[in-house]
């Protein structure tokens, strides 16, 4: 499984490299001319305002938006490109390619089981096969899954239904997690509870990016922190250096 | 006045079998695909010709005549997924456009039966053999026991093809929610393929039942579609249980219509009850579309 290696990777090898990305819905630019590049074993925080284009970033990625120009590469293979119309129609190959968004919001299936949820996860043939070990795996990381399992999605509660989400994410043998606010909309203990399964993940050759408005709970857990401003990426620091700067102000 | 409650419940019973099995067609492409077909009825007529060929042409057998017309209804899904559905399903507007786009190829279709079979009717062989069962004082005919049972057999299999291979999960993963279902590798073209090939079986099942009681013409399709989206309607859109309540309920009516009133009066009291079903439940019996389609 990608994020069980767990060792330090020594080459530099580049999952994702973005670069002249605008994308937007209907009229509206959102993404303007971003360059982005995440190297394998990373872990990012990009933080930003609401309505500033985190979303959008990583929906971008997906193939999501309504349109959208410049490079994506996703593991050396373009992705991106220019397109003008058919928003999702190739987000499934993407995911093949290697991507797992966990989505603002969830995105649950509200009638599946908690178990149906993680094989659903698990769309890409390889992940397919050896689907009950991963199972096992994402329960170890979310342990109050377990007696869930043939519950409806649907009855779960929030923080439930946010590690179903990641769980379901977790499942595929994707190399870039995209994870977008994983604290939204709950409890704060529940949410920083969340947010440490996810420092714990073993990364091994994959990246993660999170999206988060609250740099607190950044801190001193990801590697860079990128800030995003009105569509743009604004300025990068180690988060230490994030840490002390914002002591200062 | 005295009702012959035996044949009122088996009539019933048929008729509940071969709506539902129409209807759940109809809910499924609905909430998977977010497409209203109106090629169903087409769908349909031309099942019934295909299993008619296939009496004419291979075997008149009655599997063999089934097998036939399920694979044409499963052949003309794919033939209205490809022209209705792949081209403009990522479009704005998608439902609009897909409702005229299958109710055009619907027409076209018509047609185009109506040019190679002429208007004269077909009739296919008695596909269940000539055999009765007594009830106590209900006898049991051939085309209505085989036509129960044969349906319940289909339906079973697809709804637990549904619930247990992976392709049915990345049926039931779309039908719950689209946008989700691409963010996982589930590719929204392919599916439409197997969703539509199963719904169109699931109307060549229907027309070969249904052709045991009336006869195989190029319009033959247009009732069972009225009646497939009235009751998958009436059932709450994108609910397989519903369906089956609102066939059973339906059912029941045509065969009490019939037997009090006289068939002419069907349609009247089928409406009737429709509109008092969606009056007290607008979203209909299992009522869960705005949630379905709310992503």
């Amino acid at each position: 499984m990608a994020f069980n290696g767990g060792s330090a990777v020594s080459e530099r090898r580049e999952i994702l490299n973005i670069n002249g990305l605008s994308a937007g819905w209907g009229p509206m630019r959102v993404i303007h001319d971003l360059d982005l590049v995440v190297y394998a074993g990373e872990r990012i925080g990009i933080v930003g305002l609401n309505g500033h284009g985190k979303s959008t970033l990583f929906s971008a990625i997906a193939g999501m938006t309504d349109w959208q120009r410049g490079s994506i590469k996703l593991n050396g293979k373009e992705v991106g490109g220019t397109r003008s119309q058919g928003p999702g129609r190739y987000t499934h190959l993407v995911v093949r390619q290697g991507l797992a968004l966990m989505p603002q919001g969830d995105e649950i299936f509200t009638g599946l089981t908690v178990e149906e949820h993680l094989d659903s996860g698990a769309f890409t043939p390889a992940a397919w096969r050896d689907r009950k070990a991963r199972k096992e795996k994402i329960l170890e990381i979310f342990p109050p899954l377990r007696k869930l399992m043939s519950t409806p999605v649907g009855r779960l509660s929030g923080g439930e239904r946010r590690m179903v989400s990641l769980g379901r994410g977790l499942m595929s043998d994707a190399s870039l997690l995209l994870v977008d606010e994983p604290s939204l909309g709950l409890a704060p203990k529940i949410g920083k509870g969340v947010m440490k399964a996810l420092m714990e993940i073993q990364l091994g050759n994959s990246a993660m990016i999170i999206a988060e408005q609250n740099m607190a709970l950044l801190e001193g857990q990801v590697d860079r922190v990128i800030g995003m401003h009105v569509g743009k990426l604004k300025g990068e620091a180690s988060t230490s250096l994030a840490h002390e700067s914002r002591r200062e102000v | 006045m005295d009702i012959d409650i035996g044949f009122v419940a088996i009539t019933a019973v048929t008729l509940a079998c071969i709506y539902g099995t129409l209807a759940i067609g109809v809910s499924i492409t609905w909430s998977s695909l977010g497409l209203i077909n109106m090629s169903y009825g087409f769908t349909f007529a031309t099942s019934g010709y295909g299993a008619w060929l296939v009496s004419e042409y291979i075997s008149s057998s009655g599997p063999v005549v089934i097998l036939g017309g399920i694979l044409t209804g499963a052949l003309v899904g794919v033939l209205v997924c490809a022209v209705a559905f792949i081209p403009i399903h990522d479009k704005p507007n998608f439902t609009v456009r897909g409702l005229i786009a299958s109710l055009a190829l619907s027409l076209i279709g018509t047609q185009a039966l109506l040019y190679f079979f002429g208007p004269q009717s077909k009739t296919l062989p008695p596909l269940f053999g000539d055999w009765e069962l007594e009830l106590g004082e209900v006898v049991l005919t051939a085309d209505k026991g085989g036509a129960i049972l044969t349906s319940i057999l289909m339906l079973t299999l697809a709804l637990w093809w549904m619930r247990s291979s992976r392709r049915g999960l990345e049926i039931r993963a779309m039908m719950m929610n689209p946008h989700a279902a691409s963010l996982v590798g589930i590719g929204v073209r392919r599916t439409g393929f197997y969703v539509m090939a199963l719904t169109g079986g699931l109307a060549g099942l229907a027309s070969v039942l249904l052709s045991q009681t009336y006869f195989v013409s190029p319009f033959s399709g247009v009732t069972p579609l009225i009646k497939g989206l009235s009751v998958a309607l009436c059932g709450g859109l994108g609910s397989v249980g519903g369906a089956m309540i609102a066939a059973v309920m339906i059912g029941v009516n045509e065969a009490l219509t019939a037997d009090i009133l006289g068939g002419q009066y069907i349609l009247i009291t089928q409406f009737l009850l429709i509109i008092l079903v969606l009056i007290i439940r607008p979203r209909g019996i299992a009522g869960i579309l705005d949630k379905q389609r709310e992503a």
